[in-house]
């Protein structure tokens, strides 16, 4: 892929993942909803039992409340044409649920869909 | 593996349900128990053929028979003796890939791809399924159409797409990261009645770790156009 066209599409990949980051920064699933595809999933274990389904990840957001404090980290972007995946690492997530100084590992990838990146699945790493 | 802790799930009841769960006869499911040690109980009352069987517990023995024929050199101690499954992963001493636990995952990740690739060259969805998770997603589009939701879209693409003998599929990466890891695969020489004669697909699939166990959860892909 040449450099200007992946320039491009990362500047639209970010603007898309930055949704994830500002809803979850604000306690807000509503500002991350239009960053998901409508079929996205979600999955990963927290201690012993799995977290599943895109419902559970929205209500997680919403009680959890503001975390004013995280600081996200780009660790990868890759574009495979129409599909693209995103390693974040986000540290300081704090709130009613998360509690305070959590960091997790992110795994997202998306798919490049008429109306512009969506996120298809956030797989995560809670580090207990 | 610490199965005692599992929910049982569904319990089949009958020597044709066990077949029918296997999708075999059971003439051949007799026999796995006889000579493979499928896992099948017997109720205390001494009735003959009064069986059952949790069906957790032959999906685990299913998953280890398909790895013991499809890499018969490279089973790892922990697969072929149900003793050592008790062992957290990666606490294995010796020469073994066990003994190294970034190894160890690496290559029980390689082996659940190599499930998903065996199922390919076969045209058989039920060969791969094992390596899914039962809520697995597949993501992409193929000639324009977005394929997006359950896994069982790609069973029946399979299925439907027949043998492709000639697959060739390339690790280009596998990273890890604790109880996560992205998989990227690059395949060509796929072919089949939906394929066509030699089709190239990236895939990138997303794995979750459980066990020691590696699942996917999901499978995109793009699909080279020629």
């Amino acid at each position: 892929m040449a450099l200007s066209k992946y320039a491009t599409e990362y500047d639209d990949i970010v603007k898309t993942m930055q949704m994830y980051i500002d809803a979850g920064r604000q306690g807000k699933s509503q500002v991350m909803r239009p960053a998901f595809h409508p079929g996205a999933s979600f999955f990963g274990y927290v201690g012993e039992n799995l977290a599943a389904g895109l419902p559970f990840l929205f209500d997680w957001i919403d009680k959890n409340g503001p975390a004013p404090d995280i600081q996200p980290r780009f660790v990868s972007v890759d574009v495979l044409e129409s599909i693209a995946v995103v390693r974040l690492e986000v540290d300081g997530w704090s709130g009613a649920i998360s509690g305070s100084g959590v960091r997790m590992s992110d795994i997202f990838t998306l798919l490049k869909t008429p109306e512009g990146w969506r996120i298809i699945q956030k797989a995560f790493h809670w580090h207990a | 593996m610490v199965t005692q802790e599992k929910n049982p799930g569904e319990t089949l009841e009958s020597w044709k349900q066990i077949a029918a769960h296997l999708n075999r006869s059971e003439r051949t499911v007799r026999r796995w128990e006889a000579a493979e040690g499928l896992p099948v109980r017997r109720r205390e009352h001494q009735k003959q053929d009064t069986v059952f069987a949790f069906s957790y517990e032959i999906d685990e023995w299913n998953r280890r028979r398909i790895r013991k024929q499809l890499r018969p050199a490279q089973i790892t101690p922990e697969l072929e003796s149900p003793r050592s499954d008790q062992a957290p992963s990666g606490s294995g001493a010796g020469k073994s890939p066990v003994g190294n636990s970034y190894l160890a995952e690496h290559d029980a990740i390689t082996r659940t791809i190599d499930l998903y690739i065996a199922g390919g060259r076969a045209g058989q969805g039920d060969l791969m399924r094992p390596a899914f998770h039962p809520e697995a997603t597949i993501a992409g589009y193929c000639f324009g159409v977005e394929y997006s939701g359950s896994i069982e879209h790609l069973f029946r693409w399979i299925n439907e797409n027949g043998p492709a003998p000639k697959i060739e599929p390339r690790f280009a990466r596998i990273e890890i990261f604790e109880t996560i890891a992205i998989v990227h695969l690059e395949v060509q020489g796929w072919s089949g009645k939906l394929a066509g004669p030699n089709a190239r697909i990236s895939e990138v699939f997303t794995l979750l770790q459980r066990d020691g166990e590696w699942l996917i959860t999901q499978k995109t892909f793009h699909w080279h156009q020629s």
